[in-house]
C-alpha cells in the first residue's frame, strides 16, 4: 500500500469515528474537490478558455464544501449565495491584480525543475495564475462563509424578531471572534508550505528588495493577501445575505399562513 | 448624531484615501531606495511573431522587442538605456513589456552608448496596494480585533524569519527540533493575543499541541509501516537542505493555524456553555464539542487542502502538456502536497476529542471556574 493511500485511510476512519455520517461526507467532499481540482488542470490542458473553467471549477467546489459539510438548509444556502457573491468580486480584484504584478508561471529558483521542459505550450500563463489565485482562496471563503451563517441562524432561531440592522452587527460580531484565528489558518497554510523557499532566500542572502519583487514570492502573497481580502468581505456579505433571505422566509410563511 | 455620524465616515473616509495615495506615491517614487538599476520603459517596437511548435506539438509565438527605457536610479539617472526582450504566448518565464514599466537591469557597454539586459520586474506596487486594501478593509469591518488579527500575523510572520536565521546558523543540523518547538512558540503567542491569558487558552494551548503531536506520530507510524511508498522527496520544490525533515516541518507549520482555529471554536462554545448552565456534565460537554467539531472539520480541511493544491496546478499544467501520464504527474507534482493535506486532516480531526475531553475536563467538575 503506498503512503497516501493509507493516510487517506487512517483520514476517513478518524472522520468516521468523530464525526460519524457528517464525518463520511465531509472526507467524500475532500475527494470530490480533488477530483474537480484535478479536472480544471486537464481541461486547461485540453485549451478550454481559462475563465470559464475556473468559474465553473470555483462554483463546483464551494458548493461541494457547504452543502457536504453541514446539513441545515438556512445556513448553507445562505452561505453559497454569499460566497459566490465573494467568489465574483475576488475574481474583479484577480484579474488586474495578475497582469499589473506579471508573477505568472515560474520564476528563476524553479529553473531546476524546469530542466528538459518545453515551456512554449501555447497557454497563457498568465490565465493559469489567475485560476491558481482563485482555487486557493475557495476552502476560506466557505469557511468563513459557512461559521457567520451558522452563528446568524442560531441567533435568529433565539431572536426571531431581530431586525436587519441588529442583524448585521452580530454578523459583524460573530466575524470579529474568527477572523484572528481564520488569518492565522492562512498566514501557517501559505506560509509553511514555502518554508523550504524561505530558506532559500536567506541562505543565499536575498535583499528585502529582491524579495518584494520576487515573482514567486509575490505570487504566493497575492495568494495569502486576497485570501484574506475574501474572508474579510464575506463577514459583512453574509450577514447582508442573511438578513435578505430572513426577510424573504419571513413573507414567505406569513403569506401562507393566510 | 446624524451629523456626527456623517462626519466621522467623511473623516474616516479621507484617511482611508490619503494614507492610500501616500502608499502608492511612495511605491512608485521608491527608486533611489533600492541598489540595483531600475529603469522605465519609454518606448517599445515589436518583432514579427515568429512561429514556433516543441516536440509534443504545442503552438507558441514569440516576439522579439527592442527597448528604450529611462534609468531611474544610480550613477546614470536620467540617461536611456536600450534593452532587448523576447515574449512567448504562454508568458511562463517571459513577459511582454509595456511604457511605463519599471524593470530592474543590468547595465553594461560605455557610459554614452549604453545598454542592459532586463534582470526582473519590479512588483513591489502591487504588493504595497494589497497590502493597504487589507488593512483598510480589515479596520473598517472589524475595527478592535481586526487590528489584533493582523498584529499576530505581522508577530507570527517576525518569528518565521527569525526561526529561518536560527535554522541556517545551525546548519540544518536539528530541523525538526527548531520548528516544533517553534510551532509550540507560535501557538502560544497567537493563542495570548487571541484569547488572553486564560484558563481558556490553557485548553486551546493544550487541544492544540497534544492534536498535532498524535498525528504527526501517527502519520510517521504510517510512513514506517508502507516504507514512505510514493513519496517522492526530490520532487518538492526550492530545496536547499535535506528534504524530509524540511518536508516534515512544512507540513507542521501548516497544519498549525488550521488545528489552533478549531480548538478555539470548540473550547470557546464550551466554556460559553458552562457560563450559561453551571451545572453541566463533563460528558454532556464533551458530545457538544464533539457536535461543535463535526461541522467545521470539513470546510477547514478543504481550506488547507486548496492552499496545498492550488500551488501544484501550474507545475502540473506544465507537466501535461510535456506529454506525461496523469499518473505520472500527479506523483510528482501533488503526490507531497495530498500527503500534507491528509496529516492535516488527521490533525484536525484527533483535536475535536482532544479539545473536547480537556474542556470537559477542566470545567465538568461541580462549581469549576470558567477562568
Amino acid at each position: 500500500m503506498s503512503t497516501i493511500s493509507g493516510l487517506g485511510l487512517v483520514l476517513m476512519v478518524l472522520m468516521i469515528i468523530i464525526g460519524g455520517k457528517q464525518g463520511w461526507k465531509s472526507f467524500l467532499s475532500i475527494i470530490l474537490n480533488f477530483g474537480f481540482l484535478f479536472m480544471a488542470v486537464v481541461m486547461i490542458a485540453f485549451h478550454l478558455p481559462t475563465l470559464p473553467v475556473t468559474l465553473f471549477t470555483g462554483v463546483v467546489i464551494l458548493a461541494i464544501t457547504i452543502f457536504m459539510g453541514e446539513d441545515d438548509l438556512m445556513t448553507t444556502q445562505t452561505a453559497f449565495y454569499a460566497s459566490l457573491i465573494v467568489l465574483i468580486i475576488l475574481i474583479l480584484l484577480i484579474i488586474p491584480v495578475e497582469h499589473f504584478a506579471m508573477v505568472q508561471g515560474f520564476g528563476e529558483e524553479d529553473a531546476e525543475d524546469l530542466e528538459g521542459m518545453s515551456l512554449f505550450i501555447g497557454i497563457n500563463f498568465v490565465d493559469v495564475a489567475i485560476t491558481t489565485t482563485v482555487l486557493s482562496t475557495l476552502g476560506a471563503i466557505a469557511e468563513a462563509a459557512m461559521a457567520i451563517s451558522a452563528g446568524l441562524t442560531e441567533i435568529i432561531e433565539k431572536h426571531p424578531d431581530s431586525t436587519d440592522k441588529q442583524l448585521f452587527r452580530s454578523g459583524l460580531s460573530v466575524g470579529e471572534s474568527i477572523i484572528g484565528t481564520t488569518f492565522n489558518t492562512l498566514f501557517f497554510g501559505f506560509f509553511g508550505g514555502f518554508l523550504a523557499l524561505f530558506i532559500w532566500f536567506a541562505g543565499l542572502g536575498y535583499s528585502f528588495g529582491s524579495i518584494v519583487n520576487n515573482k514567486i514570492f509575490v505570487s504566493e502573497m497575492i495568494m495569502i493577501l486576497v485570501s484574506f481580502v475574501g474572508v474579510i468581505l464575506t463577514v459583512p456579505i453574509t450577514s447582508l445575505v442573511m438578513s435578505k433571505r430572513k426577510n424573504k422566509v419571513d413573507v414567505d410563511s406569513t403569506s401562507k399562513k393566510e | 448624531m446624524k451629523k456626527f455620524v456623517n462626519q466621522h465616515t467623511i473623516v474616516v473616509a479621507l484617511i482611508v484615501i490619503i494614507t492610500g495615495v501616500l502608499a502608492m506615491t511612495f511605491v512608485t517614487h521608491d527608486q533611489g531606495l533600492y541598489q540595483r538599476t531600475i529603469a522605465q520603459v519609454q518606448t517599445v517596437k515589436n518583432g514579427k511573431p515568429q512561429r514556433q511548435k516543441d516536440n509534443f506539438d504545442n503552438v507558441d509565438h514569440l516576439v522579439n522587442q527592442s527597448i528604450k527605457a529611462k534609468i531611474m536610479n544610480g550613477r546614470y539617472k536620467g540617461q536611456t538605456v536600450r534593452l532587448t526582450n523576447q515574449y512567448s504566448d504562454s508568458h511562463a518565464m517571459d513577459q511582454k513589456f509595456k511604457i511605463g514599466d519599471q524593470v530592474f537591469v543590468k547595465l553594461s557597454g560605455s557610459k554614452h552608448n549604453l545598454g542592459g539586459t532586463i534582470q526582473d520586474y519590479k512588483r513591489d506596487r502591487v504588493l504595497v496596494f494589497l497590502v493597504w486594501l487589507v488593512v483598510v478593509l480589515l479596520l473598517l469591518i472589524m475595527r478592535f480585533n481586526g487590528a489584533l488579527a493582523l498584529l499576530s500575523v505581522l508577530l507570527n510572520g517576525v518569528i518565521f524569519f527569525l526561526s529561518i536565521q536560527l535554522d541556517l546558523k545551525m546548519q540544518a543540523t536539528y530541523v525538526m527540533l527548531i520548528f516544533g518547538s517553534l510551532s509550540f512558540v507560535f501557538a502560544v503567542l497567537t493563542l495570548l493575543i487571541v484569547q488572553g491569558p486564560s484558563k481558556k487558552m490553557l485548553a486551546t494551548l493544550g487541544a492544540t499541541t497534544l492534536g498535532t503531536a498524535v498525528a504527526m506520530g501517527l502519520s510517521l507510524l504510517v510512513f514506517s509501516l508502507t516504507h514512505e511508498r510514493g513519496m517522492y522527496y526530490e520532487s518538492m520544490q526550492y530545496v536547499t537542505q535535506v528534504p524530509r525533515p524540511l518536508f516534515l516541518a512544512e507540513t507542521l507549520l501548516g497544519s498549525l493555524g488550521a488545528v489552533m482555529d478549531e480548538s478555539t471554536d470548540i473550547v470557546s462554545t464550551l466554556f460559553e456553555l458552562k457560563q450559561l448552565n453551571p451545572d453541566v456534565t463533563a460528558k454532556s460537554l464533551f458530545l457538544s464539542g464533539r457536535r461543535v467539531g463535526q461541522s467545521i472539520m470539513g470546510p477547514l480541511i478543504n481550506v488547507l487542502f486548496m492552499i496545498f493544491m492550488a500551488d501544484t496546478f501550474t507545475m502540473s499544467l506544465l507537466y501535461l502538456k510535456n506529454g506525461n501520464s496523469w499518473g505520472y504527474t500527479f506523483a510528482m507534482n501533488m503526490g507531497l502536497g495530498t500527503v500534507q493535506s491528509l496529516i492535516s486532516g488527521i490533525g484536525i480531526v484527533l483535536a475535536i476529542p482532544v479539545a473536547s475531553a480537556l474542556a470537559g475536563i477542566l470545567l465538568g467538575k461541580r462549581g469549576a471556574k470558567i477562568s
